[in-house]
């Protein structure tokens, strides 16, 4: 910023001499040399610009990134000056390590489910509470709620909700007598998994239904006004010209829930800590388990960098499907 | 417009840096601060706490202690995250083994035995088998703090009354216990397993019955031929998914959470007769529903057919909690007069007071239950840690990680020996 300002000045004074006749072929040399301290703030003047955010950036994620890199080739229990170098052995350990992989699975399978059920339900809700606009107002912000809860009252609440002796859930299936429909949710390893996914994807819906429903206040009115007068239903309306409207938000809402659910950790650590069994571990609640609880920052730390691998791979590729897919339409 | 700074500003500038560096400054000057870090999060057990602390502050003017106190689990990370960030409290409380031992050997925790050497008298107050946990390469590095805790099992005696049950002695009439409470549609144990080390007691206790306190000692320490995949250990798992295949746990063991009542909640509710928990369960239970104190007794861990251990031995710990100071501490020396206030007499007293016994020579009590508390530690062939205190902490994860995978029969005990034994030898190597 400041060059720019500085090679302003010396212009402007430079003018006022042009009307004096008395200096003019200093002026024109001045002319000159100030052109060219104006051209090289012009070429500076971007990276001034963009220092800060490089330089925090560079603070706050290269860093830690290259670093965490170096540390998956030490074995280092984190404390003291007690780091010894191992190479590639954290790294092939990780490639052997069947619970790594599974929490991977777990990964996939939770951005599976964000997109195949929490989306179209944000979207219903969207389209619903459009449509409704007028008094909508309280429906949104109850919508809203879980979304504004701290992850870990929510955790706490859902524990006891899941609870298999006192839970609601269990209290309601004994007295209807549906005893074997009663199931220990938290603690079996065949529902771990799907009990902790429902509750983050019903935290998460109202994030996704604010999406949409911003995505459809830019929807002109008036297309549907006409699209009623030319005879078309409501389902045509939203299949037709709603939804084509929204797949720019549905493409961003894809990208986040699924780069989200890779790097999923609150819920599931108040929950479950990744167990019964690691039938709930995921890539984040595993990284933890393996610096905090067995004290193998090396390890931790290259179950860290790998999980940034697989994140920005699967990124990549949902970023470029999702291009084809906007070309297509 | 250009900025130009005046002399009024640049003198408003200075003067506000100044104002605000005063404070710091007279506060480091005045008053010396200790941090200290422990597991006293219900206010009770806090409390006292704060009182000796109070008294050191009253006997060292211009020192003030600043406690914070957190939840279990919570600790434990919290702990790592601070020592690794080189900023650990100066005072800090841990169960000793192999988790305080990574400590030490990083160099991040002050040998205790210079300060303990040179006051004799107050070192000879504890029962000396209280500074096992904390005692490596001859060095003691933390002074037992809060309780004798030892595993045993709680029970309603109401519920044994009304089905005319006895407290069992043997494996069978154990078996038998299970059997009629079940036929009474009552759970026989509330387990609470989410955390893990609450089911890791049952195997520590049937493979202490099972082989005797050596078989752990030899495999732990890689001598004479030891080896987590002894039968010992095998038949341990078998044991204890003989009682999981017998109903013997309240539904949904492996998910419950300890740290939110998981298992208590049962008992309170009829619906679990007995709870295997280490003996400060009665506090808390006598603090959160005094009423259902009055019904609860104990009784030991019951002997198995052919077991080589004592079935006087105990697992638990002579101190419970240990204190220790970091090496980053500047005030050391004052930090260990701390920790004295913390571990006296009058201490203690308090701690009595709440149902909890510090490993003191002749403690006595009027309370009949931590009486007998008393009498089964007297009694004990040994006192064995934790496995998962005692271990190096990946290994201790592995035991807990297998042991919960026993209790959800999705292992075999082989298995489960197999997996333990090989990331023993892995730990053995590094």
């Amino acid at each position: 910023m400041l060059p720019v300002m500085f090679s302003a000045v010396p212009e402007n004074t430079a003018e006022k001499g042009n009307t004096m006749s008395t200096a003019i072929t200093r002026t024109a040399a001045d002319r000159q040399r100030q052109r060219k301290k104006w051209v090289m703030a012009q070429k500076a003047a971007p990276f001034v610009f963009m220092a800060p955010a490089v330089l925090f950036l560079a603070v706050y994620l290269l860093y830690p990134l290259v670093s965490s890199f170096r540390l998956s080739f030490v074995n280092w229990n984190g404390l003291g000056d007690t780091a010894e170098f191992v190479g590639l052995d954290n790294w092939v350990r990780l490639l052997h390590d069947s619970v790594f992989w599974h929490s991977a699975w777990n990964n996939i399978l939770l951005a599976l489910f964000s997109i195949i059920i929490q989306l179209p339900i944000a979207l219903v809700l969207a389209v619903v509470l459009d449509e409704a606009s007028k008094g909508s107002r309280i429906l949104k912000i109850l919508y809203f709620i879980p979304l504004l809860m701290s992850s870990v009252a929510l955790g706490v609440l859902f524990k006891n909700i899941y609870d298999p002796n006192f839970g609601p859930i269990n209290s309601i299936l004994d007295s209807m007598g549906l005893y074997s429909w009663a199931h220990d949710w938290l603690g079996d390893p065949r529902y771990a998994l799907g009990s902790v996914i429902a509750v983050v994807l019903w935290q998460n819906i109202p994030f996704y239904m604010v999406l949409f429903l911003a995505g459809l206040a830019s929807f002109p009115r008036e297309i549907t006004e006409a699209a009623r007068l030319d005879g078309a239903t409501q389902t045509t309306i939203f299949w037709r010209l709603k939804l084509p409207h929204l797949q720019g938000t549905f493409r961003t809402a894809v990208l986040l829930a699924t780069i989200g659910s890779m790097r999923y950790f609150d819920l599931i650590y108040v929950m479950t800590e990744g167990g019964p069994e690691n039938a709930s571990q995921v890539m984040a609640s595993y990284m933890y388990k393996q610096v905090f609880a067995s004290f193998e920052l090396g390890y931790g730390t290259t179950v860290a960098a790998a999980m940034f691998i697989i994140i920005t791979v699967i990124a990549a590729v949902a970023f470029r499907l999702s291009k084809r897919f906007e070309t297509e339409v | 417009m250009q900025f130009k700074p005046t002399r009024t500003f640049t003198h408003l500038l200075s003067s506000a840096a100044v104002a605000a560096l005063v404070p710091l400054a007279a506060q480091a000057q005045d008053t010396k601060t200790i941090t200290s870090w422990d597991l006293r999060s219900d206010t009770a057990t806090a409390g006292i706490v704060r009182d000796a602390m109070d008294r050191f502050e009253e006997a060292n003017p211009g020192y003030v202690v600043e406690a914070s106190h957190f939840a279990n689990d919570a600790y434990k990370t919290k702990l790592k995250i601070a020592f690794g960030a080189n900023e650990p409290p100066c005072v800090f409380a841990s169960w000793g083994g192999g988790p305080l031992k990574e400590y030490v050997d990083s160099d991040q925790v002050a040998d205790l035995t210079p300060y303990l050497d040179a006051n004799p008298e107050f070192k000879d107050r504890f029962v000396p088998a209280s500074f096992g946990p904390v005692t490596f390469n001859d060095k003691i590095y933390g002074l037992p703090a809060e309780n004798t805790a030892v595993a045993v099992i709680f029970y309603n005696t109401e519920i044994f009354d009304e089905l005319d049950l006895t407290p069992p002695e043997t494996w069978d009439e154990l078996m038998n216990v299970i059997t009629v409470l079940n036929e009474n549609n009552i759970a026989p144990f509330a387990l609470a397993n989410k955390n893990k080390w609450p089911g890791s007691m049952y195997f520590v206790l049937l493979a202490d019955r099972i082989g005797g306190p050596e078989a752990f000692r030899k495999a732990a320490a890689r001598e004479d031929g030891g080896s987590f995949e002894d039968p010992v250990f095998i038949e341990a798992g078998e044991r204890l998914q003989e009682l999981v295949e017998a109903n013997a746990f309240a539904r949904g063991y492996n998910g419950l959470d300890y740290d939110v009542g998981g298992s208590r909640r049962l008992l309170y509710a009829d619906r679990a007769a007995m709870e295997l928990m280490g003996s400060w369960e009665m506090a808390s239970i006598r603090n959160e529903n005094p009423a259902f104190a009055e019904k609860v007794d104990f009784f030991t861990f019951p002997s198995v057919p052919d077991g080589k251990g004592d079935p006087s031995n105990v697992i638990g710990t002579l101190g419970d909690n240990y204190v220790s100071i970091s090496s980053a501490c500047p005030y050391k020396d004052k930090a260990f007069e701390l920790l004295t206030y913390l571990t006296n007499d009058d201490a203690a007293a308090a701690r009595l007071a709440d149902q909890r016994v510090m490993p003191l020579k002749g403690i006595t009590t009027e309370d009949p239950f931590l009486n007998k508390v008393l009498d089964v530690v007297g009694e004990a062939g040994s006192v064995q840690l934790w496995y998962d205190q005692e271990l190096p902490p990946a290994l201790g994860e592995v035991h807990k990680d297998t042991v919960q995978q026993l209790f959800g029969m999705s292992i075999t005990p082989e298995e489960a020996a197999a997996e333990m034994e090989q990331a023993a030898q892995a730990e053995a190597q590094q």
